[in-house]
């Protein structure tokens, strides 16, 4: 008698490899054959994971239509599948995906649009958390602003594509074929910005200087270093809209190395 | 004597025993503004693992309406273990939602590291039943709380299987102090698909374990030979023979809170609330102690 475990193991080979020989062993006729009842769940399965995938991709997948979707989801699948059941965290690796997946090769920008899709996807399923309130930074001493590393909201993305992908993504997603047809895919790199607000996911075109300069601050990087990496920006400005929009839930002083 | 159990029922569910719906992300709005006239929704657990609207949505729900904790992803049945991680976001999500029930299946979706996204059958077998007793006795005393278990729909059954899946789960409660969420659809599916008997089913179920009923519409599909197969995809109203077995559920269990689940071509608020409507006249009259299927 087969173990939990073997027929486990078997019926996940089955259905993720699609190698069913093993499972369709230990399992009745009984009218049906076990490669079809197998199949059945088989369905279901890649049904759920599609359907997540296009949950978090919705421009992706009116761009390359549902057909096309759906055959590149059933490969993605069976090479990146799910490692838990919170499958708001499925579908990370679909950017890189489609970025090497030759049939979608004509589409130059769409792993460009999937990224920013994911950044949305995080953004809108991201933790709670209440905004920096600015008084508190008044308690670090002047001397020590430098040495402030700030926490970023969990919903906070950073995008950086060749082609504009925001415009793109608006355009699909409102079904908008005129603004479509202006945008000039030649109009150089784009550098986006992605929170959610309370009244929805968004994302905003900033330019590289503060992109670099956010993308600082948000990766652990202290004030000062931050600063001295972005001379010239008005960076009291740029630090006042960032407090403003709660993109900072929390901050540590740098301990000297 | 019943209305003793029912009594102690609501009681320890704190959800009375009339009929909820299942909520879905489309409805939450609707929801919010109508208010409409039922005791309990239930949700799926992992829809409300993250922040932002849709826990903000459930927060206002929750003012009004008691809320079940329904999960599809814990996998009781893997013979490698409960994914902590998973079990951890339960938890998390039942401290915020403050759940009256919290229910699960016996099923498996997880298996060398990897999710599945689908309830899959066990091996009926003593090291079947083992393991998910242990795996629901963890989750008890992780959530310090009892869950509910619900039977599946299946579409396969194992050549080593030696216990009949209606005995596994009665086992189950009795060894665990789990009580069983029976889906009266789900029976009646799995009865037709294996040839079971679906009123042999209903009678080795302890009525005093039955903490809640699922009602939902299945569809059938002819396969090559003449053969048929009862798919339970949630995309319909509840069929006739459905609301027969649930008289006949209501008759054994008494009146049990019941809840109406729709996922795939999710219908008008409205559609729900009539079928909720239709389980709760059954529920009146097993509350009358007439339960009788005149009414079907």
């Amino acid at each position: 008698m087969p173990t939990l475990f073997e027929v486990q193991r078997a019926l996940q080979r089955s259905l993720v490899e699609r190698d069913g020989e093993e499972a369709a062993a230990y399992i009745l006729f009984d009218g049906l054959a076990p490669g079809a009842r197998l199949h059945i769940y088989r369905n279901t399965s890649i049904g759920a994971l599609t359907i997540a995938l296009r949950l978090s991709y919705p421009a992706v997948h009116r761009l390359v239509g549902a057909e096309f979707f759906y055959g590149a989801a059933k490969i993605f699948i069976k090479t990146e599948p799910p490692r838990s059941a919170h499958l708001d965290e499925y579908g990370a690796a679909f950017p890189d995906f489609l970025a090497g997946f030759s049939p979608a090769a004509s589409l130059a920008y769409l792993s460009g649009v999937a990224r920013l899709e994911w950044a949305l996807s995080r953004a809108l399923h991201a933790p709670d958390a209440a905004a920096l309130d600015m008084s508190r930074l008044f308690v670090a001493g002047a001397a020590d602003h430098g040495r402030i590393v700030f926490v970023p909201h969990p919903s906070i993305g950073f995008i950086q594509a060749d082609y504009p992908v925001d415009a793109i993504w608006r355009a699909v997603l409102a079904q908008d074929d005129a603004a479509m047809a202006a945008i000039d895919l030649g109009s150089g790199p784009v550098w986006l910005l992605v929170q959610r607000l309370e009244t929805g996911v968004d994302v905003m075109r900033i330019s590289k200087r503060e992109w670099r300069f956010a993308t600082q601050l948000c990766s652990g990087r202290p004030l000062q270093a931050a600063l001295d990496m972005a001379p010239g920006l008005g960076a009291a400005t740029v630090l006042a809209g960032h407090f403003a929009a709660g993109r900072f839930i929390g901050y540590r002083l740098e301990t000297a190395p | 004597m019943r209305a003793g159990r029912c009594a102690e029922r609501a009681e320890r569910g704190s959800i009375l025993a009339g009929a909820g719906v299942g909520l879905r992300f489309r409805h939450h709005q609707a929801v919010i503004d109508s208010k409409p006239p039922l005791p309990w929704f239930e949700v799926h657990t992992e829809n409300y693992m993250g922040g932002g609207a849709a826990l903000r949505d459930l927060d206002a729900i929750r003012r009004d309406y008691a809320i079940s904790l329904h999960g599809v992803g814990l996998s009781l049945g893997s013979a490698e273990g409960l994914d902590p991680d998973h079990l951890a976001r339960i938890l998390r999500v039942a401290e915020r939602v403050e759940p009256a029930l919290v229910s699960e299946h016996l099923s498996w979706s997880i298996s060398g590291g990897v999710y599945l996204a689908d309830l899959l059958p066990l091996p009926l077998t003593e090291e079947a039943l083992a393991t998910v007793c242990r795996h629901v006795d963890q989750t008890q005393n992780f959530l310090r709380r009892q869950i509910l278990v619900e039977n599946p729909s299946s579409y396969l059954r194992f050549r080593h299987s030696m216990i009949p899946e209606w005995e596994f789960l009665a086992a189950l409660a009795v060894r665990t102090g789990c009580a069983i969420l029976c889906d009266v659809n789900n029976i009646y599916v799995s009865a037709a698909n294996h040839g079971w008997q679906a009123s042999e089913y209903l009678a080795a179920l302890p009525p005093s374990a039955i903490g809640e009923i699922h009602l939902a519409g299945h569809s059938v599909r002819q396969l090559d030979g003449g053969l048929t197969l009862r798919i339970d995809d949630h995309g319909s109203r509840v069929i006739a023979g459905v609301w027969q077995l649930y008289s006949d559920a209501l008759s054994r269990f008494g009146p049990v809170a019941t809840l109406i689940e729709w996922d795939t071509n999710v219908p008008p608020l409205e559609i729900l609330l009539d079928e909720a409507a239709r389980a709760n006249s059954f529920l009146e009259s097993a509350r009358s102690g007439f339960a009788h299927a005149d009414a079907v």
